[in-house]
């Protein structure tokens, strides 16, 4: 009798559970389902589309995105955007993984402060130094550079070094012992040894260094006034209503690279988010 | 007391030491060459005589330039150039940073020289370039390779820093940009934002949303992604991946695509009104200027579809490493699932991401795309260039970049620094996590 009633509450337990998940994979679910029909939509402007489903679908949406390039040049955003994505994914992995390596390896009078001053650091609202940085390309006269944006981004980028610092940290440390009893120094161990242990973090940081500018707004925007200069994510807000299946077109072909990123990195994606959670 | 200690051991150096380490004191380089060490002596010499030349040619005016910044206004009529204030800041605080990396050099080339002494002294050998590079490659591998990653770090963070701490105290912006001229104001920009009444009403009224917002949001997004976590974490959920890669397509799509998308849908022409009119009723303008409270609410929900997946990722994360005999040994002594997880679970995850909980609320509270994409560029009545859903983040963009008030823009920035730091920092004492730190091993 007793048991017989568990299981009944067990199962409306089962049911409601089940019905939240729905329900929540639901919001998550319909948006980005709304952006996809739409960018297949006949018409071109949100008005016609009427609710939120296409009466007709059709691929002129992303047709007309690589064709009617006169007002917006999406080939170009996408080569742009790529130059600046590649370009500082290269240099920023390079600065993180040194960056890393050295905090997470050694032990030198400094190391501490230069941690803390990191943190300290992160604490100033990014547009502060944004604003400045403006001010001194416009002052230097080095605005609508694709280029500078690469140095702002990888040099940006030691700052975030927590989440790789985690991963050396987790290389035991005898090993490096051992190598320099046999005499290697520390370039050869950084070459023959951390390199290869260290490929699938390699991986992560050139991905999220990749992934950053890929989707990044207020730098581009802030930077690239010139309408040849822009990056997709730039060109894709000056879109308007009357323009809505262009912009989920051009929408979905940025984010599908993305999306199968971070799925094809999924077991780090745990790691990374929680790092800030390890303590130093 | 160390920087006395400092001090006391130059003075002791000057008056006590030999007179190779004197020479090098006053001169860079010198002390070397009497100890015959000709090549690093000449690079010292070398950088020593770059340093007096720079000083001459350019380093006094600009430093002085960083005190008048500037006192010839140009004058087209005239044909006078004038002085430009934003150079002359930028050419002042380069000058001081290249005498702190001198001074810095400086001292290295006293520890040099005294180094070679003591090896003079005992009768060793002093070592040649050739094994110095080899040390300094191995020995100092860390400076080595820290040294790229620090410049970038310097130059692209730590100067824009420093140089709008310094905008802060001048009256930069608005009318007076170059080819005017810029003057120091102490603190007139920061007592501008606490007393002038138009921008004081709109701090006061921006900072307390803003502190609602980073609660609110905070919040809704932490107990949000926990929930969805324990959720899916239950026994009784079958293909765990497939309702996880939901949220995670949510967190994966790039945030400025996601709120864009937002914004059409909620827009005059967009599905959420076509279906209120042909309903028969009137479109509604749900982010517009006179939106109120409807803008906010979407504003936070929309912040919690972006953000719950990562906050749900995170509580995956941790409650994957919590033990199972502590729920085991509750369900034995009788205790519900609800005190179970009101003693265990909740416990020990606000243990466990306290760090993580105060970066959310920071980066909450300066949330800048939210607000920037759902309904940026809006000035209201009451409002010194902003609206009623900015943050101060925005506020700080539309002041310093749409309209040109560096100096207030500047001085805002620090306000916002000071409220983060302090608040992260009280958190953290505060916290569990720092009061005691074996709780959950």
């Amino acid at each position: 009798m007793k048991k017989n009633k568990m299981s009944t509450s067990k199962k409306i337990d089962t049911v409601v559970t089940y019905v939240i998940l729905i329900a929540v994979c639901f919001i998550f679910f319909f948006p980005v389902l709304w952006l996809i029909l739409s960018s297949f939509s006949k018409s071109g402007s949100i008005y016609d589309i009427g609710g939120f489903f296409p009466k007709s679908y059709s691929f002129d949406g992303y047709h007309k995105l690589f064709t009617d390039t006169e007002m917006y040049n999406y080939p170009n955003w996408l080569k742009n955007t790529l130059f600046v994505a590649v370009g500082s994914s290269f240099l920023g992995t390079i600065m993180v993984i040194l960056t890393a390596y050295t905090i997470s390896r050694f032990e030198f009078k400094s190391r501490k402060m230069l941690m803390k001053s990191t943190l300290v650091l992160s604490m100033f609202p990014s547009f502060m130094g944004m604003t400045a940085v403006y001010l001194m390309m416009v002052n230097f006269g080095l605005i609508n550079k694709l280029w500078s944006l690469i140095l702002i981004y990888s040099a940006g980028a030691p700052m975030g070094y927590l989440v790789q610092k985690g991963y050396f940290d987790t290389i035991s440390g005898s090993i490096y012992e051992a190598a320099r009893i046999d005499g290697a120094n520390n370039i050869t161990i950084f070459r023959k040894m951390t390199l290869p242990l260290s490929k699938p973090i390699l991986v992560y940081t050139a991905l999220t260094s990749f992934a950053w500018p890929w989707s990044d707004f207020i730098l581009p925007n802030l930077l690239l006034k010139k309408k040849d200069m822009w990056t997709v994510a730039v060109g894709l807000m000056h879109l308007g209503e009357t323009e809505f299946t262009r912009f989920a077109a051009g929408s979905i072909f940025i984010a599908v690279p993305i999306v199968i990123l971070y799925f094809a990195l999924s077991r780090f994606l745990i790691q990374g988010v929680s790092s800030g959670a390890v303590k130093q | 007391m160390n920087v006395k200690e400092k001090m006391i051991n130059i003075k002791d150096i000057l008056l006590h030491s030999s007179l190779p380490v004197r020479l090098s004191t006053c001169i860079m380089g010198t002390g070397q060459l009497v100890y015959r060490q000709w090549l690093s002596g000449i690079l010292y010499i070398g950088i020593f005589a770059a340093m007096v030349y720079y000083l001459i040619t350019s380093g006094v005016n600009d430093i002085i330039g960083f005190i008048t910044l500037g006192t010839v206004e140009a004058d087209p009529w005239l044909r006078i150039k004038g002085d430009d204030s934003v150079i002359m800041m930028l050419r002042g605080l380069l000058a001081f940073l290249i005498i702190i990396a001198f001074l810095i050099l400086h001292v290295a080339n006293i520890k040099h020289v005294l180094a070679i002494e003591k090896l003079v002294k005992s009768g060793k050998k002093i070592p040649g370039l050739r094994k110095k590079i080899d040390y300094v490659l191995d020995k100092k591998f860390y400076a080595v390779a820290l040294a790229l990653p620090i410049a970038g770090v310097l130059v692209f963070n730590v100067i824009p820093i420093i140089f709008m701490i310094i905008i802060s105290f001048t009256n930069y912006g608005g009318d007076i940009v170059p080819p005017k001229l810029i003057d120091w104001i102490g603190f007139g920009n920061f007592k501008k934002i606490l007393s002038l009444t138009k921008i004081k009403d709109t701090f006061f009224r921006i900072l307390g949303w803003n502190v609602v917002w980073a609660v609110a949001s905070t919040f809704l997004n932490y107990f949000g992604g926990l929930g969805l976590a324990l959720l899916l974490n239950k026994k009784c959920v079958k293909g765990k991946a497939f309702w996880r890669a939901f949220p995670i397509l949510a967190y994966a799509v790039p945030g400025f695509i996601t709120l864009l998308a937002f914004k059409f849908m909620f827009s005059y022409g967009g599905p959420v009104n076509y279906y209120i009119t042909s309903l028969g009723g009137d479109a509604v303008g749900f982010l517009d200027i006179d939106a109120g409270i409807k803008a906010k609410i979407i504003g936070l929900c929309v912040n919690a579809w972006i953000s719950i997946p990562t906050s749900m990722l995170l509580a995956t994360g941790i409650l994957s490493n919590m033990n199972d005999d502590l729920y085991e040994a509750a369900s034995i002594d009788g205790a519900t699932k609800w005190k179970q997880f009101y003693k265990i679970t909740l416990p020990f995850v606000i243990f466990a991401t306290t760090p993580v909980l105060i970066t959310t609320f920071i980066g909450n509270f300066n949330n800048f795309g939210v607000f920037y994409f759902l309904r940026g560029g809006l000035y209201m009545d009451g409002y010194f260039l902003a609206s009623d859903t900015d943050l101060l983040i925005n506020w700080l963009y539309n002041l310093s970049i749409d309209n040109n008030y560096y100096g207030i823009g500047a001085a805002v920035s620090l306000i916002i620094f000071i409220i983060t730091s302090i608040f992260s920092l009280v958190v953290y004492i505060n916290s569990a996590a720092y009061k005691k730190e074996d709780t959950f091993r």
